[in-house]
């Protein structure tokens, strides 16, 4: 019984994985053989890589690259700093104010990021910065995710550690320094999973925000396929699609044994 | 003191910037979308870099913005935020849309001697239907197309039909295509006969069949529908049977992009389609096809789409006026010839089909006539206000109706209630 049971399970696995990697799997197909082959799945057919030269002709994707690869370190560090320093004080201050203003935070983890699209435009432009990676980035360095998750995470740290440092004779930021940042580092790790992953795939506002080839992340490079009058081109669009979506996926296969830790330890499901 | 000297430097680097300038030097923000492949954003930017080459007091940003729908975000967005481009192409639908937001200038007060108003009149006055509204003139016509019929000669061979002669009329279409679809031993059908995409926003093509029936589905004000005409059910009754009753048609919902794609797999014989693809088409299609005005109902007729360029609001006469100076620059013959070649789409002047180059590349291809020709019995493309909301609601009753769910007479009296109550306060 018990036999037959784990068979069932592994059985179930292979088909919910099957059925994830179809996708990606079509998506390599099409993106190494010419166009005539993207529905006729025979084992002969001719491999290409012409598919990746038109796709990274169609825009200047190195610089995109790089303009990617600065936003979304910058707007991770920019994460850590603010929402360790936010989380520290909410997790291990009194002061008067203290459950509004944790309220305040919770809150925007209900709104929307799109409908506040022309507050934000507003904002960016009075100071000037509209065109600018930048522009891209603050409106998501004080990330209330990101103090949530990480108050949480301080909250279990037991406080006879910050007693004992404290009698070693270290100060509140040496504390957070040299306990809790240690300590939550599987956190870090699986939020920083989330962020980048979610900044690395997000377009709308940065296509409203920036106007020019120097700020504009491989997003936008991307909606350039994205040509409904003409027809689709699934070969070049999946060709595109895999050399943007590749660093990610990359990464993800060399770390996957730390994310997935990670993310048990972090529970975020 | 400090307020009086941070002033004073703000307004020394005020006078430095502006010294700095050349005398008359003009800055221009130009949004454009891009609905078609091979290239079309390098287009843009070409012809962009060739007039400033020529105008070297203007200076003009070429900036994509996405696909339409990511266009008119951007381009409500930064109105909004007090950051308007002065120029953009945006769906000639949108009309209305930012009239009512009060974005947009009309091209008017920019085009007062003779020689503009002549200018004004040298579009197709098809394409003007959709860019003029109370006696103004809000959008000047540039990536601009309208459906066509393709067919593909060799399986009309195949079906003992006469390869160079397209269906002339919607019987002729049912009985053509009723001959062209081929099933298997098991009854699957292996080709159909005919293709009219209606997902995403199969108003558009419908639009075809609702002018061949003779009825217009929206006034030129934008504030009355006419959904539920007997002529408008008649049409939909008429697409319903392509699928039902003829059988020459894949039933339900037909996908908009995978439609070239079955036509080049022989999965149907005819397709309705924008001239957008004609490129494509002509590139990946593996045997002879032709391309054909709309089968006539009543009448010929067919819808126009795609996009116009706009003015907006808050910047200075200076800079509308340079701008309207590069509209007339990029729609010119010789431009739009470039640009037509490029895309597809269909050049808004006629004194552009006159041009050497236009005329040389119609006598090697003679299909990008067809578009042209067709000009003559089309109509604007369905444009409300709240256009948003209303198209959407006339989407719903023709999915309802093609999907099963309502007869098209049911359907299409609740989409017009429906619009009415949203469209009666703009009357």
């Amino acid at each position: 019984m018990t036999g037959f049971d784990r068979h069932l399970q592994t059985f179930g696995a292979l088909i919910l994985a099957a059925l994830w990697v179809l996708p990606l799997a079509y998506a390599i197909w099409t993106a190494i053989h010419p166009a005539a082959y993207e529905a006729h799945f025979v084992l002969n057919a001719p491999l290409t890589t012409d598919n990746f030269v038109k796709a990274w002709n169609a825009a200047p994707f190195a610089r995109y690259f790089l303009n990617t690869f600065v936003l979304v370190t910058a707007i991770l560090a920019a994460q850590f700093i603010l929402c360790t320093l936010a989380a520290y004080a909410f997790a291990r201050y009194r002061f008067p104010g203290r459950g509004f203003l944790f309220f305040l935070v919770l809150l925007q983890l209900l709104v929307m990021p799109d409908i506040l699209i022309v507050e934000n435009y507003r904002m960016i432009h009075s100071l000037g910065l509209v065109d600018t990676i930048t522009a891209i980035g603050l409106p998501y360095a004080a990330s209330g995710f990101g103090i949530f998750l990480i108050r949480q995470t301080f909250l279990t740290i037991p406080t006879e550690l910050d007693d004992a440092a404290r009698i070693e004779g270290a100060g509140p930021l040496t504390i957070l320094w040299r306990v809790y940042v240690p300590l939550a580092r599987p956190t870090y790790l699986a939020y920083g999973l989330v962020s980048v992953s979610h900044h690395w795939n997000n377009f709308l506002w940065p296509l409203i925000v920036t106007n020019s080839v120097e700020t504009r992340p491989v997003t936008v490079g991307l909606s350039i396929f994205s040509t409904i009058d003409a027809g689709v081109e699934w070969s070049v669009i999946n060709a595109a699609t895999l050399m943007t979506s590749g660093p990610l996926l990359i990464g993800f296969l060399l770390f996957q044994r730390q994310f997935v830790q990670s993310f048990m330890r972090a529970g975020i499901k | 003191m400090l307020a009086f000297s941070l002033k004073s430097v703000a307004a020394s680097a005020a006078i430095a910037l502006a010294s700095a300038l050349p005398a008359g030097a003009v800055d221009l923000q130009f949004y454009f979308p891009v609905a078609v492949g091979g290239g079309a954003a390098n287009t843009i930017q070409s012809l962009t870099d060739e007039y400033l080459a020529a105008h070297p007091d203007v200076k003009i940003d070429a900036i994509y913005s996405g696909s339409y729908q990511d266009t008119i975000t951007k381009v409500i967005t930064a109105a909004r935020g007090g950051n308007a481009p002065q120029l953009s192409v945006a769906l000639s639908v949108d009309m209305f849309t930012l009239i009512e937001e009060d974005m947009i200038v009309p091209f008017d007060d920019y085009l007062t001697s003779d020689e503009d108003k002549a200018w004004l009149a040298g579009f197709y006055p098809a394409f003007m239907e959709n860019s003029q509204t109370g006696g103004k003139t809000w959008g000047i016509p540039f990536q601009r197309s309208t459906p066509v019929l393709y067919w593909n000669k060799q399986a009309f061979a195949e079906a003992g039909l006469d390869p160079e002669t397209p269906p002339a009329t919607w019987e002729e279409m049912v009985e053509m295509g009723q001959k062209l679809t081929k099933k298997d031993a098991n009854g699957n059908v292996t080709q159909w006969g005919v293709r009219i995409p209606t997902s995403g926003f199969p108003y558009w093509l419908f639009q075809g069949l609702t002018t061949q029936n003779d009825v217009i589905v929206a006034n030129n004000e934008g504030n009355k529908t006419n959904f539920d005409d007997p002529k408008v059910v008649e049409a939909l009754q008429y697409l319903v049977d392509l699928s039902g009753k003829y059988g020459v048609m894949e039933p339900g919902i037909v996908e908009w992009g995978a439609t070239p794609k079955a036509f080049f797999e022989g999965q149907t014989a005819m397709m309705w389609t924008t001239t957008g693809n004609l490129t494509n088409v002509r590139t990946n299609a593996p045997f002879d096809f032709g391309v054909a005005m709309l089968p006539a109902g009543k009448r010929r007729g067919a819808p126009t789409g795609g996009g116009n360029f706009y003015l907006f609001k808050g910047t200075s006469d200076a800079q509308m006026r340079a701008a309207v100076d590069f509209i007339q620059w990029i729609t010119a013959p010789t431009q739009s010839a470039k640009w037509t070649m490029a895309t597809g789409y269909v050049a808004p002047r006629p004194e552009t089909w006159e041009t050497d180059t236009m005329k040389a590349y119609a006598a090697e291809f003679p299909p990008v006539l067809v578009a042209r020709d067709q000009l003559e019995f089309a109509v604007a493309e369905l444009s409300t206000y709240e256009n948003q909301r209303v198209t959407q609601i006339f989407n719903d009753a023709l999915a309802a109706a093609i999907t099963g769910q309502k007869d098209a007479a049911t359907a299409l009296k609740d989409a017009q209630a429906q619009a009415e109550a949203i469209l009666k306060t703009y009357r």
